[in-house]
């Protein structure tokens, strides 16, 4: 799984959305569809412990990635099934596109752990997986031994990618940019939010994500290498150690589910890419002229 | 989005914050959020996060506005 590469890639859609889709696409449908697949499935792959007994799944990367379980939740399959359930309820153009956008980065950039996501679920229910470092959840560990591998490998170089292709896109963290870009694509829900908080507070509301994106990648780097005293192989150290070569850390025990060959998900997730780019292109004209004759409708009908 | 009331104030009437007062709110609430959820690690979550900035952006430079007019 990755960590605060989500929430940086909520911002990275943000800053790179096509010419004719910037201030159109919502800010809070990326961030919604970005935060889909871990809302719906995550909870209980650490699970909760009451009094000794744990609740939570029996497998944990069963649960979160695979078939049976709640793999699906990590699936493009998902993300356009609830995205058409979203466009025949609103039909808001600048909701659909931005949920899908933000639920295919985070069903994509997951498939960099040793899990992997079912990319091509319900045709294939094997998982898609480039093995970049090993998926760590499981119910001995908890969420700590998940951070101190996730952090102790190349998912902490994922993590500062996205941080640095967020500040290289800088603008879109600022006031002008939320004021000019961000608020006209979603007048509603900020003027909703713009009743219980000040400027300062919505401005920090739209940022927040990137703050807590930064501060849990801060945080748990410095608890995983300066804080945790782990006893690895019977030998206490400082810290865990930092592994950044392919399918790191070392010290960790890998978990993975049955998948296809490194190459097919190497061309599957190229492909899936341009095509979602492609489609979305595609519709975006038309989807604007479907919302128009659909407001005018409804318009009408108010009127009548 | 109601357009800005004026360059000092915002559409509910609050104080707008210049560049440096509005560094000093973020930096002050990173380095809260991280210290303490060093320790806490329970505090590292989507919900506590997020609203950590929200509250204290919000809310910080209105207490020292009350605490300065007494």
């Amino acid at each position: 799984m990755s960590w605060a590469a989500h929430q940086f890639e909520v911002y990275a859609i943000q800053a790179h959305l096509p010419k004719k889709m910037q201030g159109k696409v919502s800010f809070w449908a990326i961030w919604l569809g970005d935060f889909t697949p871990d809302f719906l499935s995550k909870f209980w792959v650490y699970g909760i412990t009451i009094n000794g007994v744990h609740y939570g799944s029996s497998v944990p990367h069963q649960w979160h990635r695979g078939w049976p379980g709640m793999g699906f939740t990590h699936t493009l399959f998902l993300g356009i099934l609830v995205t058409l359930g979203l466009w025949l309820w609103k039909r808001n153009r600048a909701w659909a596109v931005g949920y899908l956008l933000g639920f295919a980065a985070h069903a994509l950039t997951d498939v960099n752990d040793s899990v992997g996501t079912m990319a091509l679920f319900p045709f294939l229910t094997l998982n898609f997986s480039l093995e970049t470092w090993k998926y760590a959840a499981s119910i001995e560990g908890g969420k700590y031994l998940d951070a101190a591998a996730y952090y102790s490998s190349l998912g902490l170089v994922m993590d500062l990618f996205w941080l640095a292709v967020v500040l290289a896109s800088w603008r879109v963290l600022t006031r002008e940019y939320w004021r000019t870009t961000v608020v006209p694509a979603d007048p509603g829900v900020w003027a909703w939010f713009g009743r219980f908080l000040p400027e300062r507070g919505l401005l920090a509301l739209y940022r927040a994500t990137f703050f807590y994106g930064v501060c849990r990648l801060v945080a748990w780097s410095t608890w995983a290498h300066v804080v945790a005293r782990p006893v690895i192989d019977g030998v206490e150290r400082v810290g865990y150690p930092l592994d950044l070569r392919w399918t790191g850390p070392w010290w960790m025990p890998g978990r993975s589910l049955p998948q296809v060959p490194i190459w097919v998900v190497i061309i599957t997730v190229t492909v899936l890419l341009i095509a979602l780019y492609a489609v979305l292109g595609r519709l975006w004209e038309p989807m604007g002229r479907a919302e128009k004759a659909h407001r005018a409708k409804r318009a009408a009908r108010a009127g009548r | 989005m109601p357009a800005g009331i004026g360059e000092q104030r915002d559409h509910r009437g609050s104080r707008r914050l210049g560049g440096a007062e509005q560094a000093f709110w973020y930096a002050a609430a990173a380095v809260s959020y991280v210290i303490l959820s060093l320790w806490h690690k329970w505090l590292l979550n989507w919900f506590v996060g997020p609203l950590w900035l929200v509250v204290v952006v919000t809310a910080g430079p209105s207490l020292v506005d009350r605490v300065r007019r007494r």
